[in-house]
């Protein structure tokens, strides 16, 4: 074996670093070591997966009710962009591999564009919930909410359907005060006094529908019972805990991911920088791959965070009951 | 002198060096597979599966997003061409997140007092 | 073949002139250093300094409970005080002290490699522990942290007044140093290994350190995350772990101990692996059940996984989940029990040198054994209702962190220490150090089991007077490991400057790191050397000069 090493002293392939002998040894190397960072970004997620398993389980209404209010069209429109972006740069590190500079260029200009349309969605959708007043740290809502629907009346059951008592709006608010029961008139806009309908930026749930059509129908769980109701009926501030936390997973989730995406949209930029010096050769295109592989990653997380976020209790608005 | 035996992890080295160099067709048939995954979850969400079991639903979307996961990392991540290493890295991954999932789950789901009771 | 003879340990190449040490002496040529020899002696610096700080807070914390009442620290300040010594000594002293140190140095030679797989984020991993812990230390001059090392909710997330982001922010860079230090670990032994150094070649210590490796990938981002959600709690106070509001704050200890119990096996393995090549090495033996041992490694890695509920037995973990956690931390103690037969076995009939480091090896042993069998009563769940949070857990940790980790890394810095320096320190001085160290750990420790077995809770200033007597010789004995863990400072500092040069074999030893010079060439080794013996082999086989070996000993022995 001795030989092979002098062999390679003559000749320097382009980016082959000291410590390995041959372009085989560090390509593989930079694989596994690419593999192993991926490994341990399972597990980062994977905590986060674990929260959301736990509260899920916890309180499976209160989820469900929170992810019907996502938008579930610019969940699956992220989707299918970042489907498309990962359809790019497996074309990119293809053209790579071939040695085709320009087309390599074109595509990671494309994954990037794809990647920003991604970020440019989601930073809408923080708005809405911004607008709304669902973002679950206090102070981090809109104080008037002007131009929005009232939440009761966006992707909840129809109250009619239920049994009586249905949207029972208790005195005993905890966390919000001064919500007036009929948003419209901050519609209008006219009255003064009205400006500041959320005037602490406090997160806000009053649509407990989806728990008292379970509980009327028997399959509110025994944690759920502790957890939503107090006086043998559905507490609208209990449940407005519970809401609040899946939407306490929801932004630590998508946040996490986007930190990724504009991590990955950074690689991107020097990966391009460097692929327009024509600095990738089918002997070397290892960073373009491994660029890949992250990407990739990125976007199996949010295959998992689509239906698990945006989709879990959409059935509960079609069903009919059990 | 005593022979230098073992060769193997240098053959490694070797086979790892040719990369394998996937068709276009396939990726975007791949591509179709997910866009067809995501259009059919969607859609599945949409009706209450309950009626089979509690939870159908769920478990539906999930099978649906480990489909297109298994696409994403066989074909676009090149495990399918890539050495048992990588192959046993990527599921190791899974492994341990099914650890931390069940280890977990096996307190909340028999928290309940009095499961020795019954 | 042409360079066996030049590996003969006899005949070894010729001293290089230019070693690692002195290829480049400005203070950017080692800040800047790609060499992971130069960043070694780095982490062997900083990592000393911590150890040195978490020295001080436990010799507050022992000084404190030699009276009975809360006489020099009052209880705020002896919270902190317990706090900082968990943080600094589990943070910034065990997990890396001796990956970071002795694996950084050793594992490129050990596989007669040049360098690691990635060298940039070696340094990379060096620099983000030295964030960590300057943010970590910049939070103990602001006034520190009183939260216990485990930070648990919601007394962290809600209650404590103390610098609880600043530090979890540490904690949260200092890991990915860790998750950077087992990947490059993890990808060396995978791809760099030396023509014929197979993998049932490796010396035990890259089979420890590869096993460690595992559980830093595995582990470590699951605390990174746990303490982002603990810090984003503080800050927004939402109640994932608030129960008043339908948290879970289990929840935290859940995550919490996914990853803090495996890395009890980060600061245990790399010992364990220590000791396996001490073992052997001083016996002149090869290591009896070589694969048993490997495995183990392994086998505790993957174990360590399944154990953590042992830490939640009484915390309000279903009493279901109690008993399997408690059945499946009776089996990871089997590996361990594994390594400890062979160890034992490795001594029967050997060639036994009572050089220091051996001296540190046998005491582990003998340390870890009642460490481990201690660690046995706490997981048995009736008994560890009666133990949970007193002396006797303490008195525990402490046999397996001290007397296992810190005994292993002295010794592993003993054994190396002429690799690393090119000096020999003194043998006499070590020796009595090395008692020093024995004793006082004992005296220090032992009483502690009595104690907890009594009833004393663990985290107060103050106790009832009954307890002096054995708190009061566990404070002596910490006086006696004072000295003896300060003694090594000197001598070592002393053998730089005065110590005599070392040859590049001192024990006459077949491990690849003893066929280089000491201290090594930047590229470890002057040709890639081509391995044709197996470990621990003290045969003719491995080229070793038998005659010359046999006379050493005479003189010695």
């Amino acid at each position: 074996m001795a030989h092979d090493i002098h062999e390679h002293e003559h000749y320097h392939p382009p980016g082959l670093q000291h410590q390995f002998d041959d372009m085989g040894q560090q390509a593989e190397s930079d694989s596994i070591g690419m593999w192993m960072f991926l490994v341990q970004e399972i597990m980062f997620f994977g905590g986060l997966f674990t929260v959301y398993l736990v509260f899920r389980s916890k309180y499976p209404m209160a989820f469900a009710a929170g992810s019907n209010h996502l938008n579930e069209w610019l969940g699956m429109a992220n989707t299918l962009i970042l489907i498309v972006s990962s359809l790019t740069m497996a074309l990119a590190v293809h053209y790579a591999q071939l040695g085709k500079r320009n087309l390599q260029v074109i595509l990671i200009i494309l994954t990037m564009l794809f990647g920003m349309a991604f970020l440019g969605v989601k930073a809408y959708e923080y708005a809405e919930k911004y607008n709304d007043g669902i973002v679950p740290v206090t102070g981090l809502n809109a104080r008037t909410p002007k131009n929005i629907i009232p939440l009761d009346e966006r992707y909840s059951v129809n109250p009619e359907s239920l049994h009586g008592n249905s949207l029972p709006f208790p005195g005993d608010v905890v966390n919000s005060p001064a919500v007036p029961e009929e948003n419209d008139t901050a519609h209008e806009g006219g009255h003064a006094e009205e400006e500041y309908i959320n005037p602490r930026g406090d997160f806000i749930w009053k649509d407990t529908s989806l728990a008292d059509k379970a509980f009327a129908e028997g399959y509110l769980t025994d944690n759920e019972k502790i957890g939503y109701m107090k006086n043998g009926e559905i507490n609208q501030a209990m449940f407005q805990d519970k809401v609040r936390i899946f939407f306490w997973i929801y932004f630590a989730m998508t946040a996490l991911h986007a930190l990724h995406m504009i991590i990955g949209l950074g690689i991107m930029l020097w990966l391009l920088w460097r692929a327009y010096r024509g600095a990738f050769v089918p002997e070397y295109y290892a960073p373009v791959e491994m660029a890949g592989l992250y990407w990739h990653f990125v976007d199996i997380v949010w295959i998992f965070l689509f239906p698990l976020l945006y989709l879990l209790g959409r059935h509960f608005l079609h069903g009919g009951g059990h | 002198m005593a022979e230098y035996k073992n060769t193997e992890d240098h053959e490694d080295h070797d086979l790892s060096h040719e990369h394998h160099i996937v068709a276009i067709p396939l990726y975007l048939l791949v591509f179709g597979i997910l866009v067809v995954g995501t259009i059919l979850t969607s859609i599945v969400a949409r009706f209450d599966l309950d009626f089979i079991f509690a939870g159908a639903n769920t478990l539906l979307a999930l099978l649906i997003a480990f489909t297109k996961m298994t696409f994403v990392a066989l074909i676009f991540m090149h495990v399918r061409w890539s050495s048992r290493l990588i192959w046993l890295t990527a599921l190791a991954g899974f492994f341990w997140l099914a650890i931390m999932f069940a280890f977990t789950m096996q307190d909340y789901l028999t928290r309940t007092p009095g499961v020795f009771n019954r | 073949m042409e360079n066996v003879n030049a590996l003969n340990v006899g005949n070894i190449n010729p001293e290089p002139k230019v070693n690692y040490l002195t290829n480049g002496t400005t203070a950017r040529s080692w800040l800047l250093t790609k060499d992971h020899k130069r960043i070694a002696v780095l982490y062997l610096l900083t990592v000393s300094a911590f150890f040195a700080m978490g020295g001080v807070y436990a010799s507050l914390i022992r000084l404190e409970l030699l009276t009975p009442a809360s006489d020099l620290l009052e209880s705020g300040t002896y919270n902190r005080v317990f706090t900082q010594h968990g943080i600094l000594m589990v943070f910034f002293f065990l997990i890396p002290s001796i990956p970071a140190i002795l694996g950084n140095f050793l594992i490129p030679i050990m596989i007669g490699a040049k360098d690691l797989a990635f060298p940039r984020i070696n340094l990379l991993s060096w620099y983000l522990y030295m964030a960590g812990g300057g943010l970590t230390l910049f939070a103990l001059m602001q006034g520190g942290i009183d939260t216990g090392w485990t930070f648990y909710t919601p007394y962290s997330t809600t209650f404590s007044n103390s610098y609880v982001m600043l530090v979890g922010l540490g904690i949260f860079i200092n890991g990915f140093s860790s998750i950077l230090t087992g990947l490059n670990f993890i990808v060396t032994v995978h791809t760099m290994r030396a023509p014929g150094m197979t993998w049932f070649r490796l010396p035990l210590f890259v089979w420890a350190h590869y096993a460690t490796s595992l559980v830093m990938i595995l582990g470590t981002p699951v605390i990174a995350i746990t303490i982002l959600l603990m810090a984003l709690e503080r800050l927004a106070h939402v109640g994932i772990f608030d129960p008043a509001i339908g948290g879970d704050p289990i929840l935290f200890q859940h995550l919490f101990w996914f990853y803090s119990h495996p890395a009890v096996y980060i600061m245990v393995l790399p010992g364990m692996g220590v000791i396996s090549e001490l073992i052997s090495n001083f016996s002149r033996k090869k290591i009896f059940g070589y694969e048993f041992i490997a495995f183990s490694s392994i086998a505790i890695a993957v174990f360590g996984f399944l154990v953590w509920g042992h830490h939640l037995f009484v915390s309000g973990q279903s009493i279901y989940a109690g008993l399997v956690f408690s059945f499946l931390s009776m089996v990871v103690a089997i590996p361990s029990a594994i390594k400890v037969f062979n160890w034992t076995a490795t001594l029967y009939k050997g060639q036994i040198s009572y050089d220091t480091p051996m001296l540190y090896g046998l005491f582990y042993i003998g340390l870890f054994l009642i460490g481990g069998l201690t660690g046995l009563f706490l997981g048995a769940i009736g008994l560890d209702v009666h133990l949970t949070d007193t002396y006797f857990v303490v008195a525990h940790f402490h046999y397996v962190m001290v007397g296992g980790s810190v005994l292993a890394y002295l010794g592993g810095l003993h054994y190396w220490w002429s690799k690393i320096t090119g000096k020999m320190y003194s043998e006499f001085w070590s020796k009595i150090s090395a008692m020093l160290v024995f004793v006082g750990f004992n005296l220090t420790f032992f009483p502690q089991f009595i104690l907890g077995y009594m009833g004393m809770p663990r985290r107060y200033a103050s106790y009832p007077p009954e307890f002096q007597v054995l708190n009061i010789f566990s404070t002596a004995g910490a006086s006696i490991l004072a000295i003896g863990l300060i003694m090594p400072l000197i001598y070592f500092t002393y053998s730089i400057f005065f110590g005599e040069k070392a040859p590049a074999n001192p024990w006459l030893l077949p491990g690849l790191e003893w066929r280089t010079s000491s201290p090594p060439p930047t590229e470890n080794f002057e040709e890639t050397p081509v391995v044709y013996w197996e470990a621990y082999d003290f045969s003719e086989e491995s080229g070793l000069d038998l005659e010359d070996a046999r006379n050493k000993y005479k003189v010695t022995v």
